[in-house]
């Protein structure tokens, strides 16, 4: 896009060792005389204990630009954002941040307790790499967005779970970053101040600053994302736009869930999406998917349920079987099928699963393939996840009209 | 493993030299990050007076106290051997009594600046050398207060302040440079090894009776002045007394007759020596802890 790359990550390599390090000088007299006799390990190779926590990770994020990263626990998305905010070394390879990184992780780190909120501005701000300038002329604008103006000579230990980390969030969104950094912080106070958080987030991001952001919420990389990476067991699976990584992402963790895989009649080949992305809420949209049908089968598992998912919260939103559907499957062989839904649901990122269901294990025993589906504000007006296709009429009204209206 | 697939193209490490990393720990570290040491003073000054009863009396007790026993200690001394304590004794323990608290007092905290800032260590970037030079500079604080104190007492005792008095604010400086150099060292090495605390707290318990606060070196001969100036503290601690209490210049070597032959008391190479500790200590302490600072957050 615009501008030389303002966060570099080039051939990163991290190593972690596991279990317990030195941490008594008692350990370390015979790992330091083992090291002298020259049978230490060198830097590059792994001994026994280490593993390879990120490996050969590149990736530039321009101004302009907001790269997701995206995988399942343990991926290396913490380590990664370590080692963008300098707070770890990389083993092999160059990270570098053109300017100042503001990072919105752990906001609350650098607060005293027995220091009030007033005092602990100044001093998670010049934490932060804030001049004391600078968080003056900022201060007002921190109070009252963190909303504890009448506690703000109070001293942090009295202070809610949730001013705390209010005040925190408050502070780390009025640095004003060259490179933003964010790590899951959007659960931040109760829904109302989440809302704000997400907002100001969202005019970080779209005020032209290179942006890293790592989450969970699906959605949240959907929506702020220009870029996104999928992260497994420290290398990069996948680099693409938001959407098609999160459909990666969801897809192996789909796979990784049916790892004990049956052996089930049904198999599942494609599904693929046939109407035109994207979706407007309260239209219709057509899928059509294709599978096997392999010996031995009856009605019972010939069944597989069609699901919908939000993105965001990774929750169901529909769930029915074909059968309900009013499809049932050939007794043997190859198959095609059209599926339509009307996505009577609000904006947001949903997928369509399909899955065999095993009612005796209670659990997934074949997951078929998945589509993302791009739902925008459409027809429909309302808020909330779901439209319940409401009607309403006046049944009593005054007497000049009696009978009501329609 | 088929991990270590390593291509031969990667970004070289890159090359530390002694002087690039000094000038990175100065400019690029310390000097952007001198709000942040302010702060950090501030904030350690602040929890120490807030909710304590004592307020600043505090800052004079730890010197106070330690002035009171090194009184007992030579009135012992004096009674065994005949004479009684001279006021300039007294006075003479004082001055070096101060710099000893300052000592202990910021190495104590130093020492564990950094395991107790584990958050803040683990979560966000920062220098973190600011850490135990921000709990030096706390103690450097209290310390002001208690020269203040002295300055003003040290008159009442009947001593007179020539102008060999203004040796004392580079002693105080070389003090300094010891004190922050060993924070330094010690916090970094405390992060990695837990027992390092321990240690120290067992060398600033005993470390009274090798370092001359409550006697004068000349007092154990000519070779045991010399073994007990061997403490890098000793020389900047005695040249204090010295040119503050005897009014002597430092430059001048000062000998003194005994019934066992002349013993050496004071000589410009003393000065030297502590300097030498001072500067290098601190130089060293700060590439070591430099360049072990990448790795503090994975050891935490």
């Amino acid at each position: 896009m615009t501008g030389a790359p303002r966060i570099q990550f080039e051939q990163v390599w991290k190593k972690f060792a596991r279990g317990e390090l030195h941490d008594s000088l008692r350990d370390l007299v015979p790992a330091a005389v083992r090291r002298l006799a020259g049978r230490g390990p060198a830097q590059d190779e792994l001994s026994g204990e280490e593993f390879w926590a990120v490996r050969d990770v590149s990736f530039e994020v321009r101004p302009g630009e907001a790269l997701g990263i995206l995988g399942p626990n343990g991926a290396g998305k913490s380590t990664i954002l370590k080692l963008l905010t300098r707070i770890l070394v990389p083993t092999r390879g160059r990270c570098a941040i053109t300017g100042r990184a503001g990072a919105l992780i752990e906001v609350a780190a650098g607060f005293h307790p027995d220091l009030t909120g007033r005092e602990n501005v100044f001093l998670q701000g010049a934490i932060l790499g804030m001049k004391r300038s600078e968080i003056k002329t900022r201060f007002d604008e921190i109070v009252s967005f963190a909303e504890i103006e009448a506690f703000i000579d109070t001293p942090v230990k009295r202070y809610s779970n949730g001013m705390n980390a209010r005040l925190g969030f408050a502070i780390a969104a009025h640095i004003s970053p060259d490179v933003l950094v964010i790590d899951e912080v959007l659960s931040v106070g109760d829904l109302r101040f989440q809302q704000k958080a997400f907002d100001r987030i969202q005019e970080m991001c779209t005020s032209g600053i290179p942006v890293v952001l790592v989450s969970h919420q699906l959605e949240r990389i959907a929506s702020l994302c220009t870029h996104a990476l999928l992260l497994e067991r420290g290398r990069i699976a996948k680099r693409g736009t938001p959407t098609e990584c999160i459909e990666a992402y969801l897809e192996s963790s789909r796979n990784s869930e049916s790892a004990a895989s049956h052996t089930s009649a049904l198999t599942f080949d494609a599904l693929s999406l046939e109407s035109e992305l994207p979706v407007r809420s309260g239209e219709r949209a057509q899928f059509r998917l294709s599978g096997d049908v392999g010996p031995g089968s009856d009605a019972a598992s010939r069944d597989f349920s069609l699901r919908v998912r939000a993105l965001s919260t990774g929750r169901l939103v529909f769930s029915a079987s074909a059968s309900d559907c009013g499809a049932s499957l050939p007794a043997r062989g190859p198959f095609e099928m059209d599926v339509e839904l009307q996505f009577n649901v609000a904006p947001g990122v949903y997928s369509l699963e399909l899955a065999v269901w095993d009612a005796e294990t209670r659990r997934d025993i074949v997951a078929g393939p998945g589509v993302t589906v791009q739902v925008e504000a459409g027809a429909l007006t309302f808020s909330g996840t779901s439209h319940l296709l409401p009607r309403a009429r006046v049944v009593t009204a005054s007497s000049t009209a009696a009978g009501g209206s329609r | 493993m088929s991990d270590l697939v390593l291509t031969r193209d990667l970004p070289a490490p890159r090359r530390h030299s002694l002087w690039s990393d000094l000038r990175e720990i100065a400019v690029d570290e310390l000097w952007k990050y001198r709000e942040l040491l302010y702060e950090l003073t501030l904030r350690d000054v602040r929890i120490r007076y807030k909710q304590a009863v004592m307020g600043f009396a505090w800052a004079i007790l730890m010197p106070a106290l330690i002035v009171a026993a090194g009184t007992l200690v030579r009135f012992a001394m004096a009674y065994m051997g005949g004479g009684h304590v001279a006021r300039d004794v007294i006075a003479g323990m004082a001055v070096k009594a101060l710099p000893w608290a300052f000592f202990v007092g910021a190495i104590g905290f130093a020492t564990s600046s950094l395991t107790g800032n584990l958050p803040l260590v683990s979560k966000i970037y920062f220098p973190r050398e600011v850490l135990p030079l921000s709990a030096t500079f706390a103690q450097s604080f209290d310390s002001t207060i208690g020269a203040i104190t002295v300055g003003i007492a040290l008159p009442l005792l009947g001593i007179h302040y020539g102008l060999a008095v203004l040796w004392a604010p580079l002693l105080a400086a070389l003090i300094f440079c010891v004190t922050a150099g060993a924070a330094l060292f010690l916090g970094c090495a405390n992060l990695f090894f837990r027992d390092v605390k321990y240690i120290v707290q067992v060398m600033l318990t005993f470390g009274i009776f090798f370092t001359p606060v409550f006697f004068e070196p000349r007092m154990f001969g000519p070779l045991g002045a010399r073994l007990m100036m061997l403490n890098p503290l000793a020389p900047l601690l005695e040249g204090l007394r010295l040119s503050v209490v005897e009014g002597h210049n430092l430059l001048q070597p000062l000998v003194i007759m005994g019934k066992k032959g002349a013993v050496v008391a004071w000589s410009p190479w003393y000065l030297a020596y502590g300097a030498a500790w001072a500067v290098l200590g601190l130089v060293v302490s700060m590439l070591v802890f430099h360049r072990t600072e990448g790795k503090f957050a994975e050891y935490v």
